[in-house]
C-alpha cells in the first residue's frame, strides 16, 4: 500500500463506520419511547432527574451501572425498597447505617419532601426502563442472599446477635430511631434471627421462603379465598405470620407439615408488641 | 528549539504540571475515603473529591495537548506561530476557567453529569478557548503553506475533539437519551479523536527521536487512524450495554470493541519497529522511554484491560464495579498522561537552561516509579474488582458488606498510589528545577546507535 491508499483507507473506513453508527442512532431514537416508557416521564420524574443531578448523586452511586463505584447501584432500588423506606432513608441516612461499622456513610442531603418524592419517582421510572435484563441477579445494598455471609467471623461464632453487636451491615438502633430502621435491625438480631431462614432477595428461598415482595404476596393470599386467618390487610397478615406462623401456610413440603409451619412460634413471647410492629413496618417496605 | 514562539509551550506545560500534582491530591483523598470512616464527610465528601480528580485530569491533559501542539506545529510547518499573544491569552482564560470551575465544585456548582459536570458558563468558555486555539494553529499553517500528514492527523484530532464537545451542551429530559449523547463526547474523545492526537504526537516523536523515514511513518499513521475509527466509532456500543437502548447494541459492542485493540497493537508495533529499524538515536533517551512507554502502556491499559471486560457476557457481571476503575486508570495514564509527559520530556531540554539533553537520574526515577506505581494501582483495582464481582454480583452479598471484605485491596491501592505520587512529584521537581529559556537553539543531532554521548 502506498500513502494515498492508506489515506483512502483511513478516511473511507471512518466515514463508513460513522454512517453505520448514525443509522443505528436513528433507529435507537425510533425505539427510545417504548424502551424507556417515555410517556411516564411525568413532571415529578423530571424534578427527580434535576434533584439527581443537582446533588451530584452519580459521583458516588451508579445508575444503570454508570457513575462512581463508591456507593450502591440504584438502578432497581425501588423494586427492592419501598417508598416509606427510601423517604425515611433520604431524610437521614445515618439512622440506617453506622459509619463506624460500614466505614462509609451517605452525607445527609438538603432535600425537601417534594424533592424526595421526585427523586423516588425518577428512580422508579429508571427501574422500569428496558435495560437488556441487567443486573442478572438483584444487587443488594446490604445483607446477603446466602445466610451468614454478611457476618464477621466472630458473629458467625455466636448463633444469635444482639442489637448492640448486630451483623456488620446494620446500625445499632435506639428507641428514638425510625421504626423501619429498628425493624431491619431486629430482622438480624431477634432470637432466632429472621435472617437465618429468610432472605430478602427475590427468588432466594432458604429454610423459609424469600420475603422479597411480602406485601404483594400477602395481598394475593388475602384475596385467594383459601386464607383462613384473621388478617384484613397486608400489615395485619405479616403481623399474624410472625406471632402465629401456622395461620397461613406457604405451599411446599419444606415449609410445613400436618398444618403446622416449621417456623418457630416463639416470637409472640420473645419479642415485645412494639418490636413486632417494627418488624412489620420493615417487612412491609420490601418490594 | 528552532522557532522562538515555540517557547510558549513552556507555560502550558508548567500549568499542566501544577494541575497534575493537584489531581493526585484529590485522587489520594478519594482513595482514603474507601478505607473510611471519613472525617471530611460534611466538608469535602467523596463525590466532590472524585469529581475534582477526574475533571483535573481532563483539564491538565488538554493543557498538555495544547502546549505540545504549540511546540510541534512550528517545527512541522517550519514557521513561527501566528500569534504568541493569542496563545498566552488563551492559556490565561483556560486556566482561570479551570480553577473557577474546580472552586465551584466545592459548592456543588455543577451539573452532576459524570465527567461533563462543568456548568454552562464554563462549557461556553471551553468552546471559546478551543476556537482561539484552532484559529491560531490554522493561521500558522496557512501562513507557512507547509502542512504535513503528522500535523494533519493532530489537527484533525483536535478539531474533532472541539466538535464532539458540542453534544455535551445539549440537555435531554429523557435520562437514557442524555446517557446516549454523553458518550458521544466521552467515548469518541478517548477512544477516537484523542487517540488520533496521541497518534500524531507519537509519529512526530518517533520521527524526531529515531530518525525513522517520514514517508513510511506517515503511511502507517493513516492505517492506525483508520483502525482507530473503524473500531472506535461503532465501539461506542460497549457504553450502551444495560442503559436502555435497543438490544442489538450488545452484539455490535462485543464485536467492534474487540477490534479496538488492533489499532493499539498497531501503535505499539509501530513505535517498537521505528526504534529497531532505524540505526540512529537521538540523545534524549528519556523522551524515548516515555514515547515507547506510552505506546506499550496504552496497549496494556486501554487494549488488554479493556478487552478483558468488553464482551456483554462478561460485562453483565463486571459492569459498574472496580473493574471499570482498573481499566480507566491504566488506559488514561498510558494513552494520554504518558504521551503528554513524552512531549514535555522531548521539548524540555531546549525550553530550560542547564538541563542535559539525555535526561537526569531524577527523570529516570520519575519514569520508573510512575510506571511501577500505576501498574500496582491497576493490580489493586483489578483484584478489588474481581473479588467484588464474585462476592457481590455472583454470590449476592450486599454492596456494603462486599466493600468491607475487600478493604485490603484499598490499602494496597493507597500504598501503590503513594509510589506513583512520588514518581509524579519527582517529574514535577525535575520540570521546575531549571529556569526557563526563551532563545532559539540548535537541534541536537541524531547519532548512530551505540555511540556514547559526550
Amino acid at each position: 500500500m502506498n500513502k494515498r491508499q492508506t489515506r483512502l483507507f483511513a478516511i473511507g473506513g471512518s466515514v463508513l463506520a460513522a454512517l453505520l453508527f448514525l443509522g443505528m442512532t436513528l433507529d435507537s431514537h425510533r425505539q427510545f419511547p417504548k424502551l424507556t416508557n417515555a410517556q411516564n416521564i411525568s413532571p415529578e420524574v423530571t424534578l427527580g432527574n434535576k434533584v439527581w443531578h443537582a446533588n451530584n448523586c452519580i459521583n458516588c452511586h451508579t445508575l444503570f451501572g454508570e457513575g462512581a463505584y463508591y456507593a450502591p447501584d440504584l438502578t432497581k432500588i425501588t423494586q427492592l425498597r419501598g417508598e416509606a423506606y427510601l423517604r425515611a432513608y433520604l431524610h437521614d441516612p445515618a439512622k440506617f447505617y453506622d459509619e463506624q461499622k460500614v466505614r462509609r456513610l451517605m452525607p445527609k442531603q438538603d432535600l425537601s419532601d417534594a424533592d424526595i418524592t421526585g427523586l423516588i419517582a425518577f428512580l422508579d421510572w429508571v427501574s422500569k426502563v428496558d435495560n437488556q435484563g441487567w443486573p442478572p441477579r438483584p444487587l443488594l445494598v446490604s445483607g446477603s442472599s446466602l445466610p451468614g455471609m454478611a457476618m464477621t467471623a466472630a458473629q458467625q461464632g455466636s448463633t444469635t446477635g444482639t442489637a448492640a453487636t448486630g451483623p456488620a451491615d446494620t446500625r445499632p438502633t435506639t428507641s428514638g430511631d425510625n421504626p423501619i430502621a429498628q425493624g431491619e435491625s431486629l430482622f438480624h438480631s431477634a432470637s432466632p434471627p429472621c435472617a437465618a431462614c429468610h432472605s430478602i432477595a427475590p427468588g432466594v428461598n432458604m429454610a423459609g421462603p424469600s420475603l422479597a415482595g411480602i406485601s404483594a404476596l400477602a395481598e394475593k393470599a388475602l384475596a385467594s379465598g383459601t386464607y383462613k386467618g384473621e388478617a384484613k390487610n397486608a400489615k395485619e397478615f405479616i403481623h399474624e405470620s410472625i406471632v402465629h406462623p401456622s395461620a397461613y401456610l406457604e405451599p411446599g413440603d419444606m415449609y410445613s407439615a400436618a398444618g403446622t409451619s416449621f417456623m418457630p412460634d416463639t416470637y409472640a413471647t420473645s419479642l415485645t408488641p412494639e418490636q413486632v410492629d417494627q418488624l412489620v413496618d420493615y417487612l412491609s417496605t420490601l418490594k | 528549539m528552532r522557532y522562538k514562539s515555540q517557547s510558549v509551550a513552556y507555560w502550558y506545560f508548567a500549568v499542566a504540571m501544577a494541575l497534575f500534582g493537584l489531581q493526585l491530591v484529590f485522587g489520594l483523598l478519594s482513595a482514603a475515603k474507601y478505607l473510611g470512616p471519613d472525617p471530611l464527610l460534611y466538608i469535602l465528601p467523596f463525590d466532590v473529591t472524585k469529581m475534582i480528580h477526574t475533571n483535573l485530569l481532563i483539564v491538565w491533559v488538554l493543557t498538555g495537548f495544547m502546549g505540545a501542539t504549540y511546540w510541534m506545529v512550528p517545527d512541522e510547518s517550519r514557521t513561527e506561530l501566528y500569534s504568541v499573544k493569542l496563545a498566552i491569552w488563551q492559556l490565561v482564560l483556560w486556566t482561570a476557567m479551570g480553577l473557577a470551575t474546580i472552586f465551584g465544585y466545592f459548592f456543588r456548582y455543577g451539573t452532576g453529569n459524570k465527567l461533563l459536570e462543568q456548568p454552562l458558563p464554563s462549557k461556553i468558555i471551553i468552546v471559546v478557548v478551543m476556537l482561539m486555539f484552532l484559529y491560531n494553529i490554522f493561521m500558522t499553517i496557512k501562513r507557512s503553506g507547509r502542512f504535513t500528514t503528522t500535523e494533519g492527523v493532530l489537527i484533525g484530532g483536535l478539531g474533532l475533539a472541539a466538535v464532539l464537545y458540542l453534544p455535551a451542551l445539549l440537555h435531554y429530559e429523557n435520562y437514557v437519551i442524555s446517557i446516549f449523547y454523553r458518550w458521544w463526547t466521552i467515548h469518541l474523545w478517548v477512544e477516537g479523536v484523542w487517540e488520533m492526537i496521541q497518534g500524531g504526537f507519537l509519529a512526530y516523536l518517533l520521527i524526531r527521536l529515531s530518525g525513522a523515514d517520514r514517508e513510511v511513518m506517515e503511511k502507517w499513521l493513516y492505517v492506525i487512524v483508520g483502525l482507530v475509527f473503524i473500531a472506535g466509532i461503532i465501539g461506542t456500543a460497549h457504553h450502551y450495554y444495560w442503559v436502555g437502548v435497543p438490544h442489538y447494541w450488545l452484539p455490535i459492542g462485543g464485536v467492534f470493541s474487540a477490534l479496538e485493540p488492533v489499532a493499539l497493537v498497531g501503535m505499539a508495533v509501530y513505535a517498537y519497529s521505528a526504534i529497531r529499524r532505524s540505526g540512529l538515536q537521538h540523545p534524549n533517551v528519556l523522551a524515548l522511554h516515555w514515547t515507547v512507554g506510552s505506546a506499550v502502556f496504552t496497549l496494556f491499559g486501554a487494549g488488554l484491560l479493556g478487552l478483558a471486560h468488553t464482551f456483554p457476557s462478561v460485562n453483565k457481571w463486571t459492569h459498574g464495579t472496580m473493574i471499570t476503575a482498573m481499566h480507566g486508570h491504566a488506559a488514561f495514564y498510558g494513552a494520554y498522561a504518558m504521551i503528554v509527559l513524552a512531549m514535555i520530556t522531548y521539548a524540555l531540554p531546549s525550553l530550560t537552561s542547564g538541563r542535559r539533553e539525555q535526561g537526569s537520574p531524577v527523570g529516570y526515577w520519575a519514569f520508573w516509579m510512575q510506571l511501577g506505581g500505576m501498574f500496582g494501582m491497576t493490580l489493586s483495582f483489578g483484584t478489588a474488582g474481581i473479588a467484588q464481582v464474585y462476592l457481590e454480583r455472583i454470590l449476592g452479598l450486599g454492596y456494603l458488606d462486599t466493600q468491607l471484605k475487600i478493604q485490603i485491596h484499598f490499602v494496597m491501592l493507597i500504598a501503590t498510589a503513594t509510589v506513583f505520587t512520588i514518581g509524579v512529584g519527582l517529574f514535577i521537581f525535575d520540570f521546575f528545577r531549571y529556569p526557563p529559556r526563551f532563545a532559539v537553539s540548535a537541534e541536537p543531532e541524531l547519532k548512530p546507535r551505540g555511540v556514547a554521548d559526550a
